[in-house]
């Protein structure tokens, strides 16, 4: 009796798929077209929800048929994953070097900063997440250095978002924004970012995995995305978030591949498609899912919820991505030199 | 083992070409183009730029630690896999099908997965690894220990299942004999089962030790990752494939893969050599 109601349940699952697999594969009827979509991992639930948008306003503008295939990676696998073959329409990527890799490569041929916003749809700030009720009383970078805390970051070889947090540190105590540290002083700078990294328990390869491990109750805080921390909090984590008085505007850009819309015939929509993520109810969402946003006044309406900062500086600070990639990530840059002796005096 | 294959091997004209090249040329394709690959590009520089990327700190520092702990680990399987394979071929006792069965479960469980639960179960947030840093000052995950006790839950079913035929195929009465003749337990464990048991133990060991060498999707999870202090080679070489450090990420592989195989020709020499021994 009770195998046959499982044999049953079974077959009314299977049944239930089937029927649901094919309706998706009867619906698009005559003109339907596909959009290959590759982004960074943080903001694919607003994808989830936007996606659906575009589809119904791009039907009803054209009564032609968006299918999307949509690819979410950390962004530089996603960069070199395009690079290496991956035909996508669109990159929706965590930082500007990943695309101009894919520039580099001669796959897009067109100024992709003359788009809308120079080709930024979102923002966030490098922020830090710290246990509830905030038990170490950490209010600024300076208190990243207390002996004993555990920190959480990712690893900027495998990580946009890693570096993200290692211009953030760097830079708010080169401008002189960490009590202690001089002003314009490089040796002062450095010197603190080692003390930062010496801190460092655990380097995950991504920021997903940092927050994660941070959610499992490891470390005593975490230096992350903005966003990260506010999805966190509302699916239920009591972490709060800790806005550092300095601190780095991330910007994740988006562009249209040329090579792969030529080849496809997706120009027009691709290019639809990335000006719809300026629209506001493209931008309502990612203000939705912890995104600041480049749209002012879906940014006012959610003033609340992103206080602004004190002493906000971008990466034009150090000379925009191409400098950074040499004098900060390059194989003798600042960054490999620090964390070589940040680890050398912890032995 | 090349005995068994050639007996099995009746070659007629016809076998001889239609199942011998397309397993080649199979082989060629799927497992030696890619080796070869990589070797390529791994003396992209030379030699020179070879030795450059392999004697970087941060490299040196990663390829250490997997030997060492690589090495731990193999040190400690031989002896738990030996102990684990003689009583499932020797003892009877209730559950033994179980735990028989529970040996190949690690080769079946995705090794992100190891991860993750090592961590639940000896993280500093654990009951257990709470207790064991506070009390002996012992930090398991993200620390050596961690990749270790990885390594062991992910290669342990290799010793076992070397020696398990063999000890199954060995002649009881030769221990038998050994017995009668008043020798104690352990004595005829060393003099007449041991030096059978030697060679599986050997090439069991040798092969896990290989494996774990290249382990990655545990390790990433239980290490901690921090450069100098935690960074196992595997991991080192995926942060330098993404940042477009081909040449290191080549090189550090490169001498990866010729350690297992400098090991795999020892453990072969080492089984012939005693196998036409004990022949004698």
């Amino acid at each position: 009796m009770k195998i046959n109601f499982k044999t049953l349940l079974i077959i009314a699952i299977l049944a239930v798929s089937l029927g649901a697999c094919s309706s998706v594969a009867e619906e698009p009827t005559g003109d339907q077209i596909n959009l290959i979509l590759a982004a960074y991992t943080t903001p694919r639930e607003a994808y989830g929800e936007i996606i659906p948008l575009f589809q119904a306003y791009w039907f009803e503008e054209t009564g032609q048929q968006v299918i999307f295939e949509e690819s979410y990676l950390g962004s530089g696998a996603q960069s070199r994953a395009v690079v290496e073959g991956f035909e996508a329409d669109v990159i929706a990527l965590s930082l500007e070097a990943d695309v101009n890799r894919i520039q580099n490569a001669g796959l897009i041929t067109h100024d992709w900063k003359t788009a809308k916003n120079n080709g930024i749809v979102t923002t966030s700030v490098v922020s830090l997440a710290v246990r509830e009720s905030n038990p170490k009383g950490v209010s600024n970078w300076a208190d990243l250095t207390q002996p004993g805390l555990e920190v959480l970051t990712p690893n900027p070889n495998t990580s946009g978002g890693a570096m993200w947090n290692v211009l953030a540190v760097y830079g708010a105590a080169l401008r002189g924004q960490v009590d202690g540290v001089p002003g314009d002083d490089p040796d002062a700078a450095y010197d603190f970012l080692v003390q930062v990294l010496q801190n460092v328990s655990v380097m995950d390869k991504a920021a997903r995995d940092s927050i994660l491990n941070f959610e499992m109750g490891i470390g005593d805080l975490a230096i992350t995305y903005e966003n990260e921390i506010l999805v966190g909090r509302q699916s239920g984590q009591t972490y709060e978030r800790v806005i550092p008085s300095s601190t780095i505007l991330i910007q994740n850009p988006v562009a249209v591949v040329d090579a792969s819309v030529d080849e496809h015939g997706t120009r027009e929509v691709a290019e639809a498609f990335v000006n719809f993520l300026f629209t506001p109810e493209a931008q309502a969402i990612f203000a939705k899912f912890g995104l600041r946003v480049v749209n002012e006044d879906v940014a006012a309406e959610n003033e609340a919820e992103y206080p602004p900062v004190e002493d906000i500086f971008t990466v034009d600070y150090f000379g925009g991505w191409d400098a950074i990639m040499t004098d900060i990530f390059g194989e003798d840059g600042i960054y490999n030199q620090a964390i070589a002796s940040a680890q050398g005096d912890a032995q | 083992m090349n005995l068994a294959l050639n007996q099995g091997g009746r070659e007629t004209g016809v076998s001889k070409w239609f199942l011998r090249v397309p397993a080649l040329l199979y082989v060629t394709l799927m497992i030696l183009v890619p080796l070869i690959v990589i070797v390529e590009d791994g003396f992209r520089e030379g030699l020179s730029g070879l030795v450059h990327q392999i004697s970087v700190p941060i490299a040196q520092h990663a390829i250490l630690l997997t030997l060492w702990t690589a090495a731990l680990m193999t040190l400690i399987n031989a002896i738990m896999g030996l102990a684990t394979a003689y009583v499932l071929v020797r003892y009877e006792f209730p559950g033994k099908r179980l735990l028989n069965a529970i040996v190949d479960l690690p080769l079946a469980i995705p090794t992100l997965v190891t991860g993750v639960m090592l961590v639940m179960l000896y993280g500093p947030q654990s009951a257990l690894g709470g207790f064991l840093s506070q009390k002996i000052e012992l930090d398991i995950i993200f620390a050596p220990p961690g990749i270790v006790v990885a390594l062991l839950f992910i290669s342990f079913p290799f010793v076992v299942r070397s020696i398990q035929p063999v000890l199954m195929n060995l002649d009881l009465s030769q221990e038998d004999a050994a017995a009668t003749l008043g020798a104690k337990p352990w004595y005829t464990f060393r003099t007449v089962v041991l030096p059978t048991l030697l060679p599986p133990l050997i090439s069991g060991s040798l092969l896990s030790f290989s494996r774990a060498v290249g382990e990655f999707g545990a390790v990433v999870i239980v290490a901690g990752n921090i450069p100098l202090k935690t960074q196992t080679a595997a991991v080192y070489v995926l942060g330098a494939v993404e940042s477009e450090n081909r040449l290191g990420a080549s090189a550090v592989s490169l001498l990866l893969l010729a350690i297992a195989i400098i090991i795999l020709m020892v453990a072969n020499k080492i089984q012939k050599s005693w196998g036409a021994r004990h022949e004698n």
